[in-house]
């Protein structure tokens, strides 16, 4: 509550920015500008999207909807916005799909192309097990893996779970059996079924499940602790430098004026300070941290892709150069 | 979960705005769903934006309201034009569009807005009486499970089509072999993608199902243009009799019952439901032979089947907060946009938000009953209307469905080329039946069988360690042995007898 208070006085600083700013380059926005996602309709990045785009609307007193182009990972998207002028009316939703295709040189762009404009949400990975398992903790869970493969769910294989996951076993010297699922719903089920072992699910995918105890949380992927589930180390505290979180944010393409990605960014941040986006965050079990500005954003986007592409070097899913 | 919420939904609901959002979210619905490559998860989701302004009952009511009827909606033009408008009205066309054929249009609509209606007030029931309790059916399905139950559901390929069975596992290969493009999901390798981005993730379902049925079919009226169109009797506008109700009322139940049960799984929706519904009303009908030729059975049984599994998606999404359909994921999302977060809790600290939605569901069955019946007579002169102008327009609209989808091209030559397929198949005796089963079952089984076999670590007879999977794999091998065996058994008594009266 203290946190959405904070963010609705950030939203009035910006604001008051924000005006001047958008009356001194009159003429932009000059059409309705666009969201591309690579999600259909009603998934969480379009679930996002349109929460972002329905609080810039008023922000910017301009006409915004939401694009989708979807298939090939985020390949298609990326390939429609690359053929968009470069004027700030087309901005990317990006996930790290995305870039994980690029790290596969998949699609016409690469991590140079990318400006960030702002983050809307960060739903770290939290490595987990069922209640009643015998492993208490991270470092039991490691000393069980060393003895014998733990079956592990991830959602698809080279997607953001596996690659941490993967990434978590290369540091620990652990073995990994790996279980691909086609979703986040259906690793919460078959880890409550007792068919896997251990899962790195997004905290919004099972925050009901542990936060009634079905669920036993071992370790937040992230630097710092999560609010909603204080009580629970991160990988960073237990000595293991493995951050993997699903962020969805929005980008421009390098060449975009500068001015303009600055009204896009204040924009897009007083959108997301208002208390409709504030109900959003707090119905998908996300943080209020999760929202960030260009820089905090840009600077993730670019250490997840390094991140990402070191992983799958190691991994062997793709050759370094 | 006390009554006072009852009441409370129950006053929400007759506010005049509330209602008036629900009939117009059943009017949009059974339109949306009607209209081929419109199903209702894409009308759900474009529902989804207006539905921010709304208070979360409504908004909740509105959606789920669409979900219903949408479902229904798919039947009209699966029987009148042979164009399911939706996937899950895909097995409705497999005796639907023959019936209409035969100037029983009016009688087929009936029997499937009847069979709708039953199905999905059962299901919406069994929702409001056992949902937590279903819930944790969803647990107990995992891979090894939900590998048995493709098997089982794919036992039936033999037999769905009217012609002979071996072009019927043809079909069921080709549809398999559909299925495998893409990447695989368990070692993310891509699979005849021929560098085409669009079919990284598949080949899609709706453009091969406009393509397979309503293209096919434009294909084949082309033929016999020269031909005086047959003026069809003014029969078609004929509703059912109570003595066809009575036929089917077993069918429904049945069906209903299989709806629900599937519909709780999250992995699988009302199209898997429609077909097994078909399935098993074509097992326990007293006349399996009718099947594929206009059935009222073939129809009564996949529509309660697809409408129930509607009620039953909803259990896991609300109790559980893991969706049980793509459309139901949808309206998890619009619950979330709410500030609502669905699982376990929202049934001890929103029950008035539960029973609205309860309520909104049982309000859009009684009203599409009402659309569907009346709807039925004027529905049904479109079978009416000479070929020359009714299949262009068909064509139009499969053109749009199929692109509108996800704004590809590419997925309007995959209903083209499925179009010309499906014709050229025809005229050789093949059925789209057992090439749809294929498509939709080939991914389901081939995934929870890799998933089983890494979680058994590599051993076949973990299978049968598992008493549910054992079960429906038991199931699955009777109802491929079972018309043999009966059939050797039978002849074995026979000369047995013989014997004994010659000795």
């Amino acid at each position: 509550m203290i946190a959405k208070h904070r963010m609705g006085r950030i939203g009035a600083i910006l604001l008051s920015l924000a005006a001047p700013l958008a009356g001194a380059q009159s003429g932009f926005p000059e059409r309705p500008i666009d969201i591309v996602t690579h999600a259909s309709p009603g998934g969480g990045t379009d679930a996002t999207a349109r929460a972002v785009a329905r609080g810039m609307r008023t922000a910017l007193d301009a006409d915004l909807s939401v694009l989708p182009r979807t298939g090939g990972g985020g390949v298609v998207a990326m390939s429609y916005v690359n053929s968009r002028p470069r004027d700030g009316h087309t901005l990317l939703a990006i996930t790290p799909t995305h870039l994980f295709a690029m790290a596969r040189g998949q699609g016409p762009l690469t991590i140079d192309d990318m400006v960030g404009v702002a983050r809307a949400a960060d739903d770290p990975i939290v490595v987990m097990v069922r209640a009643d398992s015998e492993v208490a903790s991270l470092a039991e869970l490691v000393e069980l893996g060393r003895e014998r493969p733990i079956k592990w769910g991830t959602t698809q294989i080279g997607g953001v779970d596996h690659i941490a996951g993967a990434t978590l076993a290369d540091r620990t010297g652990t073995q990994l059996s790996v279980v691909p699922f086609a979703g986040g719903g259906e690793i919460v089920t078959n880890l409550m079924g007792g068919s896997i072992d251990a899962a790195g699910l997004n905290l919004t995918e099972a925050l009901d499940q542990i936060q009634r105890g079905d669920f036993r949380a071992l370790a937040v992927m992230s630097e710092e602790r999560v609010s909603r589930i204080g009580d629970v180390p991160t990988t960073v505290e237990l000595g293991y430098d493995v951050v993997f979180s699903t962020v969805r944010g929005y980008l421009v393409l390098e060449g975009t004026p500068e001015d303009r990605i600055q009204i896009l960014e204040q924009a897009m941040l007083e959108g997301m300070s208002q208390p409709a986006y504030l109900d959003y965050l707090e119905g998908s079990g996300l943080e209020p941290g999760s929202v960030a500005g260009r820089e905090e954003w840009d600077g993730q986007v670019r250490r997840l892709y390094r991140d990402a592409r070191n992983a799958m070097i190691a991994l062997g899913i793709i050759r370094a150069e | 979960m006390e009554p006072s919420g009852l009441s409370i939904a129950f006053s929400l609901l007759t506010d005049p705005a509330v209602l008036g959002l629900i009939v117009a979210g059943t009017v949009a619905g059974v339109i949306i769903g009607a209209l081929p490559g419109l199903s209702s998860s894409m009308g759900v989701a474009l529902l989804l934006p207006f539905s921010l302004y709304l208070d979360p009952v409504p908004a909740i009511a509105l959606l789920s309201a669409l979900y219903c009827a949408g479902t229904f909606g798919g039947s009209i033009t699966a029987v009148l034009i042979n164009a399911p408008g939706a996937p899950p009205a895909v097995a409705t066309a497999f005796d639907g569009y023959p019936m209409a054929l035969k100037g029983e249009a009016g009688r087929a609509l009936g029997i499937a807005a009847v069979s709708s209606v039953s199905g999905g007030i059962i299901s919406v029931l069994t929702l409001l009486l056992a949902a937590p309790l279903l819930a944790r059916i969803a647990y107990s399905f995992g891979p090894p499970e939900y590998f048995a139950l493709g098997v089982f559901a794919l036992s039936m390929l033999a037999s769905i089509g009217a012609e002979s069975p071996l072009k019927n596992l043809i079909g069921g290969c080709l549809g398999l072999l559909i299925a495998t493009v893409g990447i695989d999901l368990t070692t993310g390798v891509e699979r005849f993608t021929f560098g085409v981005p669009q079919l990284l993730e598949g080949v899609q379902f709706i453009p091969v199902l406009i393509g397979l049925f309503a293209v096919t079919e434009l294909l084949n009226q082309a033929r016999h243009l020269g031909r005086e169109s047959v003026i069809a009797a003014m029969s078609a506008l004929r509703l059912p009799s109570r003595e066809d109700f009575r036929r089917v009322r077993s069918t429904i139940l049945r069906s209903s019952g299989i709806g629900v049960f599937v519909g709780v799984l999250p992995a699988e929706g009302s199209t898997m439901a429609a077909m097994i519904g078909y399935n098993e009303a074509k097992r326990w009908s007293k006349a399996p032979e009718e099947f594929g030729k206009g059935s009222i059975e073939g129809v009564a049984g996949p529509e309660a089947a697809n409408n129930a599994a509607t009620g039953g998606a909803m259990v896991p999404t609300l109790a559980l907060g893991i969706p049980g359909s793509a459309t139901a994921a949808v309206i998890l999302g619009g619950l979330q946009v709410q500030g609502l977060r669905p699982g376990p809790y929202l049934f001890e600290e929103q029950p008035t938000l539960l029973y609205g939605i309860f309520l909104a569901m049982l309000l859009a069955n009684i009203l599409f009953l009402f659309i569907g019946l009346f709807g039925a007579k004027v529905f049904s002169r479109i079978s009416l209307v000479p070929r020359t102008f009714l299949w262009p327009t068909v064509f139009a609209l499969c053109l749009v469905g199929a692109y509108g989808l996800n704004q590809s091209m590419v997925d309007v030559w995959i209903m083209i080329v499925s179009g010309l397929v499906g014709y050229i198949l025809k005229r050789n005796g093949f059925g789209p039946a057992p090439i749809i089963m294929g498509i939709v079952l080939g991914g389901l089984i081939e995934t929870s069988l890799a998933q089983s076999l890494i979680i058994f670590d590599q051993q076949w007879s973990g299978f049968l360690r598992q008493p549910i999977a054992a079960g429906l794999l038991v199931l699955a091998a009777v109802s491929v042995g079972g018309r043999p065996l009966r059939k050797f058994l039978g002849g074995l008594l026979a000369r047995t007898a013989g014997t004994a009266r010659r000795g």
